[in-house]
């Protein structure tokens, strides 16, 4: 549980002599109830203080890091059990396989399957994570060279799911880039002392929760610290239900002994797809799959994507001008929201069209033109503004707008305030390219006086 | 030694609702519950049930559906028979969509003849919708309330309409879908005003608007999460049965955009995108998901059930 001030204030010294920068013993407990400053700097606060107020601190649900740099993947860290609480912070993670025994042309095509498994949408990119690399051969010096050539080829961190012998060459090939080691339940301790000696990551595989309390005194006692859990479920609604225990014990009973984040080898499982696509909202920290199908990972990193973004702030773009190709001084002027979803709906659609225009995005605190429109942030009034303010009346000669077909209706203020003509758009910027290239070409010509 | 579960203890139940079937049918009943979605902690008297979209009117259809669906353009009864029978539908959302102006704007009575026909040819229970046009909507849905020769449920009632279709289910004996648009306060404020109308709180259940994955989801998964932990608290004006309508799945682009050879075949993507939407809904805490593609129904019904 967190603690309140005055908590905290009951642990300090009480002694006012301000070396953490704060006048009294009770404004820097203040600060550190909200979070704004660590116990670090109180230098006289006992040993015992400061252990209490450091594990109090700490997340929950601890966090884990997997590969290094920009891919880092960061793996739990979370501190709430609805996203409509806070918000989810890490994304679950997702690995896709590639097996050691393919053939070698086999492999490297798996690798740049895996690879492509990368999309752009709203303007972010949404990919797979890692490689999982499974130990098909049995052969140790094969797994060793597959782990440094998957490495080498997608540049992704790994997820190194081989028994112990398999598991230390692979290590020895590339500890550097901070894999997770998955070794197989009976090789749990041999694997956790590899993770101990190369300070990398474990997973560890146990049936349920009872069979994963166990086991990780194992590790702990084999010196592994950094630790993701499986509690090897056989159905897709129990790994939802030992998902969200995991998470609540976590969360609500601050259980240290079990909060780790959840991994989920999902390799020969029934239904892979539908269990992951569950996992995703309940609390997966990170599955295996072993489809490599982009029909089945974009819908799934849509929807990583969509639960992941804070439900306070909508996804956005910056306010502004935006050329669409090369647009001049007779180029159509098109308006639409600062949504992220909307503005490259209709970037796309309009850059489609091959008709170099400019994009005027309006800013509406990132909602839909309908949304928008309803909440009072799209309007005859604050559009007028806009053209007056954003500088398109120095750029482009004419006066002419094209309004979102679904807002038509602001049509006439517009004209009125704004003195700009309006031409109504399509309702779906799907029918933009027809629509731009059907305009008559005096629609934009110069105004003067 | 087991490890203690902190399993959450809620005071409140989710109100059992009952869509009827038509003779020799089997009625879906839904709700009963007093534990959170999925997990095999509490009691889960009814299982979430899935049923599908029978649309009328002229449609254009997505690859992932054309191939599906296609064949039973026109033709609401048969499409009505073949989801009920073979495909496993356990309920049918009759959308009247038809009857919208924009769509060859079928007569008002015209759209109350295709309702008595989907209903003599099977007796599944059926949902009603309206077009979406307030206008036309106002008219269709007291004929439909009217023509009904069974208890149906109309969808739906909402801040504007709700007087005169509430009105129209309880002369007939009907119940209604009580729809707002992705707000939790709204969807309270609707019960609580059916509620003075004296509508029976058995025989309503919450559409909270769903968006599709990628095209508000993310809205749509909390609200519906808010709605079912404020009813299992002991709210009772949201502990109804929440119905997802997934056909907002199918206006993200990815769900039907053939061009980008990345994306993998169209045709498994539709699906997966419009399974992947039902399953979130399942996880948020749907017990009523209306899909359009066939094979939805096995994969959704196949998560919902224990
Ligand atoms: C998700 C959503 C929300 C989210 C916000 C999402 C966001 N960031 O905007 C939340 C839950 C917060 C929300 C809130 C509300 N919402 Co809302 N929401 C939706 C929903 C489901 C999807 C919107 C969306 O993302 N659309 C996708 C984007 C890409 O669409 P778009 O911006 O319109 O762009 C398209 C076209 O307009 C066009 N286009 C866009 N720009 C341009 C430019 C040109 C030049 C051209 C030609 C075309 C063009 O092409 C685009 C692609 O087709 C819609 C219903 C639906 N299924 O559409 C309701 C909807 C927009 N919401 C609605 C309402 C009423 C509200 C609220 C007022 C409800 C309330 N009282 O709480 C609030 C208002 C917000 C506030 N703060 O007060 C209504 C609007 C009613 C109306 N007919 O005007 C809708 C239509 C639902 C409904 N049927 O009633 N909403
Ligand atoms: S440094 Fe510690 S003892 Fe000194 S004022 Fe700050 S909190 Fe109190």
């Amino acid at each position: 549980m967190a603690l309140t001030a005055l908590d905290i204030y009951k642990l300090l010294p009480k002694t006012n002599c301000g070396e953490c920068g704060q006048p009294t013993c009770l404004a820097f407990a203040m600060q550190l109830a909200s979070g704004k400053a660590s116990i670090d700097l109180c230098p006289p606060a006992s040993v015992e203080a400061k252990e209490k107020l450091s594990a109090a601190a700490a997340p929950p649900l601890p966090k884990v890091t997997v590969g290094t740099g920009e891919r880092e993947v960061v793996l739990g860290d979370e501190t709430v059990l609805f996203r409509h609480e806070k918000t989810f912070y890490h994304p679950t993670a997702i690995a896709v396989s590639a097996s050691d025994d393919l053939p070698d042309a086999g492999f490297a095509s798996r690798l740049a399957a895996i690879r492509r498994l990368s999309f752009e949408r709203v303007g972010q990119r949404i990919s797979v994570d890692l490689v999982a690399l499974r130990c098909g051969s049995g052969d140790a010096d094969r797994y060793a060279r597959a782990a440094a050539a998957a490495l080498d080829a997608t540049g992704l961190p790994l997820v190194l799911l081989a028994p112990a012998g398999p598991l230390a060459a692979a290590v020895r090939a590339v500890a550097p880039s901070r894999p997770l080691l998955a070794p197989p339940p009976e090789d749990l301790v041999p694997g956790a002392k590899l993770a101990a000696e190369n300070t990398l990551p474990l997973r560890v595989r146990a049936r349920g929760i009872d069979g994963l309390s166990v086991a990780l005194s194992a590790a702990r006692a084999a010196g592994a610290a950094s630790l993701v859990v499986d509690p090897s479920p056989v159905t897709p609604r129990e790994a939802v239900d030992f998902a969200t225990n995991l998470r609540r014990l976590a969360i609500l009973s601050r259980n240290r002994d079990l909060a780790y984040p959840s991994a989920f080898d999902l390799g020969g499982f029934p239904d892979p797809f539908l269990a992951a696509a569950l996992l995703v909202p309940k609390y997966g920290s990170l599955l295996v799959l072993d489809s490599a199908d982009p029909a089945e990972l974009l819908p799934l990193l849509t929807l990583r994507q969509n639960l992941f973004t804070d439900p306070q702030r909508p996804i956005q773009v910056e306010p502004g001008v935006y050329p669409i190709g090369a647009p001049n001084e007779s180029s159509p002027v098109l308006v639409t929201t600062n949504f992220s979803l909307t503005y490259f709906t209709v970037r796309g659609d309009a850059e489609a069209a091959k008709v170099p225009a400019h994009l005027l995005i309006s800013d509406c605190e990132g909602m839909s033109v309908l949304t928008a429109w309803a909440a009072g942030r799209f309007t005859g009034e604050s559009i007028s503004k806009m053209l007056a303010e954003c500088g398109i009346e120095r750029t482009v000669t004419h006066r002419t707008l094209v309004l979102p077909g679904m807002v038509a209706r602001l049509s006439g203020r517009i004209e009125e305030l704004s003195g700009w003509r309006v031409l109504v758009g399509p309702q779906e910027s799907s029918a933009l390219p027809s629509y731009l290239r059907r305009l008559p070409p005096g629609a934009f010509l110069p105004v003067h006086g | 030694m087991s490890v203690v579960l902190p399993i959450p203890v809620f005071p409140g139940r989710i109100l059992a609702v009952t869509l009827p079937a038509g003779p020799g049918g089997t009625p879906v009943t839904v709700g009963g519950q007093n534990a959170l979605p999925l997990l095999p902690e509490g009691e889960h008297p009814n299982a979430p049930a899935v049923g599908m979209e029978v649309r009328t009117g002229p449609q254009e259809l997505p690859p992932a559906l054309s191939g599906a669906i296609g064949p039973f353009a026109g033709d609401p009864a048969g499409m009505a028979r073949k989801c009920a029978g073979d495909w496993g539908a356990r309920f049918l959302f009759l959308s009247l969509a038809g009857c919208h102006p924009d769509a060859g704007g079928q007569s008002v009575s015209e759209g109350a003849a295709v309702v008595r026909e989907v209903l003599s040819a099977t007796p599944a229970p059926v949902i009603v919708g309206g077009c979406g046009d307030e206008e036309v909507d106002a008219r269709l849905f007291p004929a439909v309330a009217e023509a009904a020769h069974r208890p149906v449920f109309l969808s739906y009632a909402e801040e504007k309409n709700y007087r005169l279709v509430a009105g129209a289910a309880l002369a007939y004996g009907h119940g209604v879908v009580s729809w707002s648009p992705i707000d939790i306060n709204m969807a309270k404020q609707m019960n609580l005003l059916l509620a003075d109308l004296g509508f029976p709180p058995d025989r309503v259940v919450i559409d909270p608007l769903t968006g599709g994955l990628g095209y508000g989801m993310e809205y749509t998964y909390s609200i519906v999460e808010r709605i079912r932990l404020a009813g299992l608290s002991g709210d009772a004006a949201l502990a109804r049965p929440v119905l997802c309508h997934l056909g907002d799945a199918w206006k993200a682009r990815e769900a039907t955009d053939a061009s980008e050879a990345s994306w993998g075949d169209v045709v498994a993507r539709g699906q997966r995108w419009e399974e992947t939407t039902g399953l979130a809904c399942l996880a948020a805490g749907a017990d009523l998901l209306v899909c359009r593609h066939p094979a939805s129904v096995a994969r959704l019904s196949g998560a919902a059930w224990r």
